[in-house]
């Protein structure tokens, strides 16, 4: 956890790469409903998508992550704990055990073992596709747009809640990078217990965090902060039914090929 | 919401008898009573851990007295802390924590959209704050971008933009350099002349004692001096506070930048 070393990570700015990112290519152009409706539904068709489907897919996000001025790999470096986590379900869905209770790798579940992880990781880079490139004032007011017909549900509370979350997220990336830091600089890697480290880490990252929060909370009580805000004016163009058109097309991969 | 003119011959914010207690049993404010008039300059000083922020905090409705009372024009903000919110804005110590919006423009934006203004209110209101701080053009970039002069004065505007009549400053000065620091002193004088009341806290009185008209001393939660700063600054080490260099030296009180 703490053997990484961080190139340059000096500022909130150099180390937010899961934030929104302001720009004006196309996905940032996009209504956020549109993009939040072919997020959702690509998610489901991604996770019984076929090879032809996962190739396509993977395509169009690395052109939109190109298009969008976003770095595809420090976005992997980024989720790198992620990727430990698919390389543990990879491990687990290919494995199986022999008559005599060995662990063996069986060669027919390997593809799909591999299938499945490329499949949630095509889902994570889809959510933080729309993270960098949506404003949380504007993802909020979409999911309220979305949640308004529910009955029983404070769309509103429900929708701050999530953006709340997307707005902490880099914060808590940050943090974690400073407590990292300071813990290098005090010679962590001398406790060879990874347990130790992981417990200290955990503990202060936490501290950090929930005071982040109490201050933010501050901050927000402090310009007069309820629920019932502005909306962003939120409207749909024609880039959103072409966008939608090139989804569909891919989805249509899954269903027919 | 706004005071009544009349209001302006009476204070703006009266705190009596303030007092407040930590969870953990610490008394931070121990009978505090001031009265802030509009239009003052006001500074507060004190060492680490004096009650500076406390103070401030309880005049934005952030905190609430244990006992006594504080009222922004003549309400009382704990039964309206939204009206003392509105009157009196905040600028927090640490710019960091301040920063709610993906860019400068949403971040300056927040409070009118918690006012619930319309569209073309809140782009007027961005775009005149922006321009009062001289962040103009700077609409959509990240804020975490920003230079530590750049986030305060940032953190300004997105206070101005709630056009409160009052201005707390929480240690407006710490970790900028010099050039930043004349910047945001030159802020905060331009709106004293706007009109705007200003209450600045700091443990370092060199830089703002020459512009401001009243020099408040804490020590231990409580009102030690109050008066002309000229006055009150004589013997202030013993508060554990640095007498400026001019008044060291003999000189008197001396204006920071010229």
């Amino acid at each position: 956890m703490f053997d990484t070393a961080r190139e340059g990570y000096s500022t909130m700015g150099e180390l937010t790469t899961i934030g929104f990112k302001p720009g004006l290519s196309l996905l940032h152009r996009l209504d956020p409903r549109t993009k939040q409706l072919l997020i959702m539904v690509l998610s489901v068709v991604c996770l019984r998508g076929n090879v032809i489907f996962l190739t396509l897919n993977s395509t169009l996000l690395i052109l939109l992550f190109h298009q969008s001025s976003l770095r595809l790999i420090q976005f992997i470096r980024e989720i790198r704990y992620f990727l430990f986590f698919l390389l543990f379900i990879f491990i687990v869905r290919a494995m199986s055990f022999s008559e005599d209770f060995y662990p063996v790798f069986v060669v027919a579940n390997v593809r799909e073992a591999a299938l499945v992880c490329w499949r949630l990781l095509l889902v994570v880079l889809m959510g933080v596709l729309l993270i960098s490139t949506t404003r949380t004032a504007d993802i909020r007011a979409s999911l309220i747009w979305f949640m308004k017909p529910l009955p029983f549900v404070n769309e509103r509370l429900a929708a701050t809640t999530v953006g709340l979350v997307v707005r902490f997220l880099p914060l808590v990336l940050f943090q974690a990078g400073e407590i990292g830091d300071v813990m290098r600089a005090r010679g962590i890697e001398k406790r060879k217990n990874p347990l130790v480290r992981l417990i200290k880490f955990t503990i202060t990252l936490f501290r950090r965090v929930f005071l982040r929060a109490d201050d933010l909370v501050d901050t927000m009580q402090a310009r007069c902060y309820n629920e019932y805000r502005t909306l962003p004016e939120l409207s749909f163009t024609k880039v959103d039914g072409v966008a939608a058109g090139v989804c569909i097309l891919v989805m249509l991969t899954a269903v027919i090929l | 919401m706004r005071c009544s003119r009349l209001s302006s011959l009476v204070s703006i914010i009266q705190t009596t008898n303030l007092c407040h207690r930590f969870s953990d049993g610490t008394q931070s404010l121990s009978d505090v009573s001031l009265s802030f008039q509009e239009g003052e300059f006001t500074v507060i000083a004190g060492a680490n851990g004096s009650g500076k922020t406390t103070l401030l905090r309880h005049l934005n409705g952030l905190l609430f007295p244990a006992s006594g009372s504080v009222s922004v024009c003549g309400k009382s903000v704990k039964k309206d802390p939204s009206a003392a919110r509105r009157q009196v804005g905040m600028v927090f110590q640490d710019a960091d924590s301040q920063i709610i919006g993906d860019t400068v423009y949403d971040d300056v934006a927040f409070g009118p959209e918690n006012l619930r203004l319309n569209h073309s209110q809140i782009n007027q209101r961005v775009t005149q704050s922006l321009s009062d701080v001289n962040l103009d053009g700077f609409d959509d970039k990240s804020p975490h971008n920003l230079s530590g002069g750049e986030k305060r004065r940032l953190a300004i505007a997105g206070v101005l933009a709630m056009t409160p009549r009052v201005l707390v400053m929480d240690e407006p000065f710490s970790n900028l350099d010099y050039p930043a620091t004349c910047t945001i002193l030159g802020q905060l004088l331009k709106l004293h002349e706007a009109g705007h009341t200003i209450i600045i806290t700091t443990h370092d009185l060199e830089k703002v004692i020459a512009y401001a008209g009243r020099l408040i001393v804490m020590d231990t939660g409580r009102v030690v001096r109050d008066g002309v700063p000229a006055e009150v600054v004589v013997g202030i080490e013993q508060y554990g506070i640095r007498p400026p260099c001019s008044i060291q030296l003999g000189k008197g009180i001396q204006p920071w930048v010229s």
